[in-house]
């Protein structure tokens, strides 16, 4: 029963939403879908933040390998949680947008949150480069393919790929560095794509038909 | 409200060109609906005396096509106005038939010749006129014959893809049938699930957990649930094994899915002891601050085997790298084509695209469930054969001008709304 | 000091904390780990909870008069179960709900955008110029429809990949890998200059090295 009435539910509603569709006005359902999925999400950051709270309370308790680390996160999680609520430093006061410019709230943001995200982001610049290099390592037909696209796209956007190349007559202006760049985006880069997303959309089809049907029900929790 | 600017020219003319002032018009109102709908008045101005040639404006209101009612089409023949020297524009009358009044709905320009009014209501009837104004004259149309907008239950601008899917989704189901009837179906090994196993098996050798991240998307989205349903099959592998598995997740909704899978996997497995809630655990609703959290895991826990299978974005490659220093081995499957390439250099295996949403099925074994693979690629088979089929037909026909081949293209043209 | 200069100072110090994580995990990236971690789910939380819960439902919803939306707080409450051991299965209820209408509208937007839109714009006359004054426009069309065929011969579950049909995978999948490296060469730019710009923060509004 336990399992039997979430099966129904996700069932009934799958289906409504296929059928709806094929009819006009859908925007509303999704609309309406997508209103009750932003106030669910928000309930369920209670058990999220719940469990944040006690998994470092737990680690604090236990004094587990990394303890101290535990109290940093639950200061600052603690501290935004009463700053936001109460909305203190707010220009606006408690009738102010939480993230006012000038507000605590949006300036612990700007110097804590905003650095540290963009610093998070930029150490791609480091893993591209080691990615590449094993990338460069990996010797087989794939990986060459690979190198060599991404090689010529990155040529064709700086102004080396168009010196290197100036000196290839007109008549075989495909050989010109920014031009295969041109070619690959838009030929066989397009033709991977295409395929790539035709398999997706196949793919998603037939896991939500599994999903719908009840075939595929592994997501649904136990009888307990 | 709408006047005429000049009453004093208006007369009688023998021509019958139907020039309505619209204050008469209003007037015209009475008390009989049908009489109110063809009064008009024949006035003209000396100063546009070609417009006494010209026939009146015909109009043809009608509910909108295939929409969910609040809208209705207004199309008119303009009988020569525009071509007027002064001709200004178009405007758009409309009077419900319990009013006396029109109002005016909308105006549209030289050259146009309908216009769709949103600001119906379903429950009322209408009529409409459409007035050319020249100069300061409206030369204002006979009324439309009554009109009320609807709701179309079936869009039927949708029937070719509706014929698409119910190919597509009945092959689904016919081989989900027939495997249930028992016939083998042949499947071919995808590298990346065969390593799962494997994966796990070098895990528990080690003695070292597993770390699953089921991306950074919410359960929302179609990846999050595509990995969710690999988390089903895999956890009953690792509670098998009695592996230790790591999940941290971006939001709360994922955390409780993930529980309730491993929870549902390790029960399957006969080990329901062996789960934890802390196995799943919510991080961040930040990208980056999961991401970091994420590599401060593979540096210190040091995971045998990690999986990253659901929605990625920047993220992928900070975690991918950084668990590729630490020696572990490495599945990814995403729908994400920007961060395949990523995945690609950085994983031992990864599971493109359409892989990741038959992974589950792949791994469950389950006839039915195999099935329904079987029934995606006819799908494939299809899409491949229109693609053949198509492009030779367009390209031979533009070359050959042969009349088949002109109806082909046309056929597919249609098919697929082609221009 | 003024709170910029304090600000430039936590937000230097956090920013080479994460950079250190390079060389190995140590002390000041843990640090700044556990700050991110603690601070950005605080304000995620605080977003949503004045976004969502105060805005969309009390202000709109409530005060609004919309009452459609009690359906979102009857599943957000339902949810809330999953805090009692007792009734915790309660919580599956907005769970498949929320599973089910993704599985129905995805199954059909992906169809329509992805497969439909696909097929149809890869049916096309090869002898026609898509880009004007492209002069290589028929060798692109034929690269274009024979790749997305090869890739999809290449996806096909149902046929082990030997022969012609083997050799059609092993072209799909070189197609499929031109893809990933136009992704890949096209990225590497923008992250290079993120990495730049997190350097000329440090050396510019922290250190004040450059003007």
């Amino acid at each position: 029963m336990k399992r039997q009435i979430p099966m129904m539910i996700l069932s009934t509603i799958g289906t409504i939403f296929v059928l709806a569709y094929f009819s006009p006005g859908l925007e509303e359902l999704e609309k309406g879908g997508s209103i009750f999925f932003d106030v669910v999400a928000c309930f369920a950051f209670f058990l999220g933040g719940s469990n944040l709270v006690r998994v470092h309370i737990q680690k604090i308790a236990r004094h587990n390998p990394g303890w101290g680390y535990s109290i940093v996160t639950l200061f600052g999680f603690g501290l935004m949680l009463f700053i936001g609520l109460f909305k203190l430093g707010n220009p606006l006061g408690i009738a102010g947008a939480p993230t006012e410019p000038g507000s605590w709230f949006q300036i612990i943001f700007q110097y804590c949150v905003a650095p540290l995200s963009a610093t998070m982001y930029s150490l791609l610049a480091f893993f591209v480069a080691s990615a590449s290099y094993r990338a460069f390592r990996a010797k087989n037909t794939e990986a060459t393919i690979l190198l060599v696209a991404a090689f010529i796209i990155l040529l064709g956007r700086t102004q080396l790929g168009l010196v290197m190349t100036s000196w290839v007559p007109d008549w075989l202006s495909i050989a010109q560095i920014p031009n295969l760049a041109v070619f690959i985006m838009t030929s066989p880069n397009l033709a991977g794509q295409r395929a790539i997303m035709i398999g997706i959309a196949l793919g998603v089809v037939s896991m939500s038909l599994r999903l719908i049907l009840g075939i595929e029900r592994s997501y649904l929790g136990s009888d307990s | 409200m709408l006047t005429n600017q000049d009453h004093s020219f208006s007369k009688s003319h023998p021509c019958h060109i139907i020039v309505i002032i619209l204050s008469f018009v209003f007037s015209g109102f009475g008390a009989s609906a049908q009489a109110e709908d063809t009064a008009t008045v024949a006035t003209y101005s000396s100063d546009i005396s070609p417009a006494v040639d010209l026939p009146p404006i015909t109009l043809l209101a009608v509910d909108t096509d295939n929409d969910n009612g609040g809208s209705i089409t207004i199309s008119w023949d303009d009988a020569g106005y525009s071509e007027l020297p002064q001709f200004r524009g178009y405007e758009i009358l409309r009077r419900s038939i319990q009013a006396n009044a029109p109002v005016l709905v909308g105006t549209a320009p030289h050259g146009s010749s309908s216009l769709v009014d949103k600001s119906v209501s379903d429950d009322t009837t209408y009529v409409y006129y459409v007035a050319a104004t020249v100069g300061e004259e409206r030369f204002v149309s006979d009324s439309s014959s009554h009109v009320q907008s609807t709701w179309q239950i079936y869009n039927t601008t949708l029937t070719p893809l509706l014929i698409a899917l119910i190919i597509v989704g009945g092959s689904v189901i016919f081989f989900i049938e027939t495997a249930k009837r028992g016939r083998k179906l042949f499947l071919r090994k995808i590298a990346g699930l065969e390593a799962v196993n494997e994966a796990v098996g070098r895990a528990t050798e080690m003695g070292r957990p597993i770390l699953f991240v089921a991306g950074i998307a919410d359960i929302d989205d179609v990846q999050t649930i595509a990995g969710l349903t690999i988390l089903g099959r895999l956890g009953r592998t690792i509670a098998e094994y009695d592996t230790k598995i790591t999940m941290p997740t971006r939001t709360s909704l994922v955390m409780t899915a993930g529980r309730e899978t491993l929870r549902e996997a390790y029960m399957a497995a006969g080990r329901p002891d062996a789960y934890s809630d802390d196995m799943v655990f919510y991080v961040s609703d930040e990208q980056f601050g999961f991401a970091a959290a994420v590599d401060g895991i593979l540096v210190r826990d040091k995971p045998a085997a990690c999986f990253y299978l659901g929605t990625f974005h920047a993220e992928s490659l900070i975690m991918a790298e950084t668990g590729n220093l630490i020696g572990a081995i490495q599945i990814a499957g995403t729908a994400q084509p920007a961060q395949l390439p990523f995945f690609v250099a950085a994983c031992d295996y990864t599971l493109i695209g359409e892989e990741l949403f038959a992974a589950s099925a792949y791994l469950s074994e389950e006839p039915r469930q195999l099935g329904s693979l079987k029934g995606q690629d006819v799908g494939k088979a299809v899409a491949m054969m229109l693609i053949l089929a198509g492009v030779l037909i367009m390209t031979l026909a533009s070359m050959w001008e042969l009349d088949t081949m002109n109806q082909l293209q046309q056929l597919m043209r249609d098919l697929f709304s082609l221009n | 000091m003024g709170e910029s200069v304090i600000g430039a100072w936590i937000a230097a110090f956090l920013t080479l904390g994460i950079l250190t994580f390079l060389y190995k995990d140590n002390v000041i990236y843990k640090i700044s780990e556990a700050i991110f971690i603690g601070v950005s789910a605080g304000y995620w939380f605080i977003t949503l909870f004045w976004d969502n819960l105060y805005r969309k439902f009390w202000v709109v919803g409530i005060e609004g008069g919309q009452w459609e939306l009690w359906g979102g707080i009857i599943l957000g409450v339902m949810m809330l179960c999953r805090l009692s051991r007792k009734i915790g299965w309660i919580a599956r209820w907005p769970m498949s709900f929320i599973i089910g209408a993704v599985a129905g509208l995805y199954m059909m937007l992906y169809f329509t955008s992805n497969a439909m839109v696909q097929i149809r714009s890869t049916i096309s006359n090869l002898t026609e110029s898509v880009n004007v004054g492209d002069p290589y426009y028929i060798i692109g069309n034929i690269v274009v429809a024979a790749g997305t065929f090869s890739g999809l011969v290449y996806f096909y579950f149902s046929k082990e990949h030997k022969g012609v049909f083997g050799a059609t995978a092993k072209v799909g999948i070189w197609f499929i890998m031109v893809t990933f490296g136009a992704a890949f060469g096209y990225t590497v730019m923008s992250r290079m200059s993120l990495l730049i710009g997190r350097i000329d923060f440090l050396l510019s509004d922290w250190l004040k090295l450059i003007s």
